[in-house]
């Protein structure tokens, strides 16, 4: 009786075992890759692929993309860059400066579809990763640039609706596209009623220097916290155009982009709006050409994901 | 090595800092330590008079070059980006222009101070290897000193009016140092 018993618990543990195993599905594959600019990892994980980038306090997520929902936004805060879609609606002519893994490419071109998406990436492997790796296809709609992001801006000619700076290296955004001379080229390359858009982080001390330089140089500044990620996404107009009680007009979009609204939850979206800290950006130093120091500032305590 | 450090932060907003900009400022800062090593034992081979005065000229062309840079710089670098759409033929001519030859002048100082050595009773290889050694050890000390002291608390230009100042001084002390070399004194 006991050996029945025995052979019985055996098979049932066997089985357990290889249920257990089929269940917890093993990463497809990781990669590394030591490219100029950054030390790289990606990630395949059931349909999901990761782009994470070394820092000084390990690993951070840079870019996700679903490849079989490509339109849902894995990183959160690339949720939070849609809050321009708030202050010029019908963008015709974007730039994104930091290309990453094009998480933010594939709902931008479904929402609109006839809309320019330029993007510039100063690392060749992040760009040929993207395409291999993170199934992206650049079309005549979304071509990429490989060069540095202000030498872009200085060298392109063109006016942009929205103009999203989210270039980061190793977990920190390089020192010159951090000052007021940049943003003021920035600005200049804006249309009327465009948007400039970057991605901060809320707990680093480069937070107040931030605020107060983007503000030196922009009339409007409207800040988007993507919650419990410490990233605010900044909006910032160069026009008056909005007042100071403006709020985000949630049906007027709903109305205009239904394949945005379809995909995006806008109202919660707009929650995320922060009320201004002006104490805070009263604190921070102006960051310029001749005194940025960043790297010190950037004391980087979150980002996208905790450390892994 | 600390004024690479600041001629990295002068060149970046102009030309991003890409691999490519490191690649073409080190290698103009390994030329111009070339050049002005060769250049410097050239002169503390020459006769009494003509060393003097290459050595006020360098110091002179150290000291202009360094202050051209500090006061004009970054105008420069504003008309050589319009100047040539290619960045590396933009880079490499904002190199030259800007620190090639500060660097080359200050080089040509450390065989003179090896001769100075020499010429006092100390082995030739023993005054080269002090001269070498103390010289990276400076280089050191400046690299962490800009680094992680004057960056973070100085604009560049600021630095580089404390560069210009500290070059003025060292250079005329060390001048009037090498002056009282044994060799000197010969007829």
């Amino acid at each position: 009786m006991k050996a029945r018993i025995f052979q019985i618990y055996s098979v049932v543990l066997i089985l357990s075992c290889v249920v257990t195993a089929f269940a917890v599905e093993a990463p497809d594959y990781v990669e590394n890759h030591d490219t100029l600019y950054n030390n790289l990892t990606i990630e395949k994980r059931g349909t999901v692929v990761e782009l994470r980038a070394r820092s000084r306090a390990g690993e951070y997520l840079e870019s996700a993309v679903d490849l079989a929902d490509p339109l849902r936004l894995v990183v959160p805060y690339t949720r939070s860059l849609f809050a321009a879609a708030f202050f010029e609606p019908n963008p015709a002519n974007v730039l994104m400066i930091g290309l990453g893994g094009a998480g933010f490419h594939r709902l931008f071109t479904h929402a609109f579809p006839a809309a320019r998406l330029q993007s510039v990436e100063l690392d060749p492997k992040v760009w040929e990763l993207c395409q291999e790796r993170l199934a992206f296809k650049p079309t005549a709609q979304t071509p990429v640039a490989v060069m540095d992001g202000r030498l872009f801006v200085k060298r392109n000619r063109e006016q942009w609706d929205w103009l999203i700076l989210d270039a980061f290296r190793g977990g920190f955004v390089p020192p010159h596209l951090k000052t007021q001379e940049y943003y003021r080229e920035c600005a200049a390359r804006l249309s009327e009623r465009g948007v400039f858009v970057t991605n901060l982080h809320q707990d680093t001390e480069l937070f107040a220097a931030d605020l107060r330089t983007i503000q030196s140089v922009f009339p409007k500044v409207y800040l988007f916290q993507t919650h419990g990620r410490g990233n605010v996404i900044v909006c910032a107009l160069k026009s008056t155009v909005s007042d100071l009680g403006w709020e985000p007009d949630i049906a007027a979009l709903e109305k205009l982009n239904p394949k945005l609204a379809s995909k995006l939850d806008l109202d919660s979206l707009a929650a995320e709006l922060l009320p201004f800290p002006v104490e805070l950006a009263a604190k921070g130093r102006i960051l310029t050409d001749d005194f940025s120091p960043v790297e010190f500032l950037d004391a980087l305590k979150t980002n996208n994901t905790k450390a892994r | 090595m600390g004024f690479q450090l600041l001629a990295s932060r002068l060149l970046n907003p102009f030309f991003g800092s890409s691999l490519i900009v490191w690649a073409w400022l080190i290698s103009t800062f390994l030329a111009a330590f070339s050049l002005g090593s060769i250049i410097g034992g050239w002169i503390s081979n020459a006769p009494l008079r003509q060393r003097e005065r290459s050595q006020w000229i360098a110091g002179a062309i150290a000291v202009g070059s360094l202050a051209f840079t500090a006061f004009y710089g970054r105008s420069m670098l504003g008309q050589i980006e319009i100047a040539f759409a290619e960045i590396t033929t933009g880079l490499l001519v904002a190199c030259l222009a800007l620190f090639f030859l500060p660097v080359t002048t200050l080089s040509s100082f450390g065989p003179q101070c090896v001769q100075y050595l020499a010429s006092r009773g100390t082995p030739p290889g023993k005054a080269s290897g002090l001269i070498y050694g103390v010289s990276t050890l400076g280089n050191i000390a400046g690299v962490m000193l800009t680094a992680f002291v004057l960056i973070p608390h100085l604009p560049v230009s600021t630095l580089l009016y404390l560069w210009l100042t500290v070059a003025l001084v060292n250079l005329t002390a060390l001048i009037l140092l090498l002056r009282s070399s044994p060799g000197n004194t010969a007829p």
